[in-house]
């Protein structure tokens, strides 16, 4: 498996572990103890944001330590072809998540419905991009 | 559309100059040995450019190292990417 494609996997992790959790606790909303309206789900995202900084951190930090420099190389034009392919498919799903959000929930939904719709079309635009970018490696693995 | 599939005699040539190997070439193209790999595999179509200067590593015509098959029915050329 190269480098690349370990990164993409870790991004991947990262956001299953970050983002499954704060979703699930989002749509449960705030509890009856809720002293501030907005002191839970902004609290919740400070959490989950460094949360997965801290999965990132840690498994960058792995990996660059467990892999020799000759092979983590720059990017080759198959690794930016990959990269263009993946961000081109994300590109795709956060607009469409963008329009839905921006131009239809204002009229059925406000907001932290809204900001966590935002959230999640942009989490989805990364899970799109980060697993055609895993597919696209492990297709093209000898 | 013209239907047909690239095929690629990389590994025979590297066989030839000293079985230079997957990452040596890489090294000598600009290219992980990974994408040499998907190349030789006949996974992934490299550029012109990384197409050329394969041929020239080997001081062969590019044709000595890429084949157009009009027929498609080669077992390792189907493109990926």
């Amino acid at each position: 498996m190269s480098y690349r494609e370990k990164i993409a996997w870790l991004s991947l992790i990262a956001m299953a572990v970050a983002y499954g959790p704060y979703f699930k606790l989002a749509a449960a909303g705030p509890g009856p103890w809720e002293p501030l309206p907005h002191l839970h789900p902004l609290g919740l995202f400070a959490v989950v944001s460094i949360v997965r900084m801290l999965i990132l951190g840690a498994g960058y930090l792995y990996l660059r330590l467990g892999s020799p420099r000759e092979e983590r190389p720059l990017l080759d034009e198959r690794d930016r072809a990959i990269e263009h392919r993946s961000i081109s498919a994300a590109y795709y799903v956060l607009i469409a998540g963008m329009i839905l959000v921006g131009c239809f929930m204002p009229f059925s939904s406000t907001g932290w419905t809204i900001v966590n719709a935002a959230i999640f079309w942009i989490v989805a635009a990364e899970i799109v991009h980060y697993s055609v970018v895993v597919a696209s490696y492990r297709l093209q693995a000898s | 559309m013209v239907q047909g599939s690239i095929s690629n005699r990389i590994r025979t040539l590297r066989f030839m100059n000293g079985e230079m190997s997957q990452a040596e070439l890489g090294q000598r193209i600009g290219l992980t040995r990974q994408t040499i790999a998907a190349i030789e595999a006949g996974k992934y179509s490299p550029s012109l450019e990384a197409a050329f200067r394969i041929a020239h590593v080997f001081n062969v015509p590019l044709g000595e190292v890429f084949q157009w098959d009009a027929t498609g029915t080669h077992a390792t050329t189907r493109i990926v990417v």
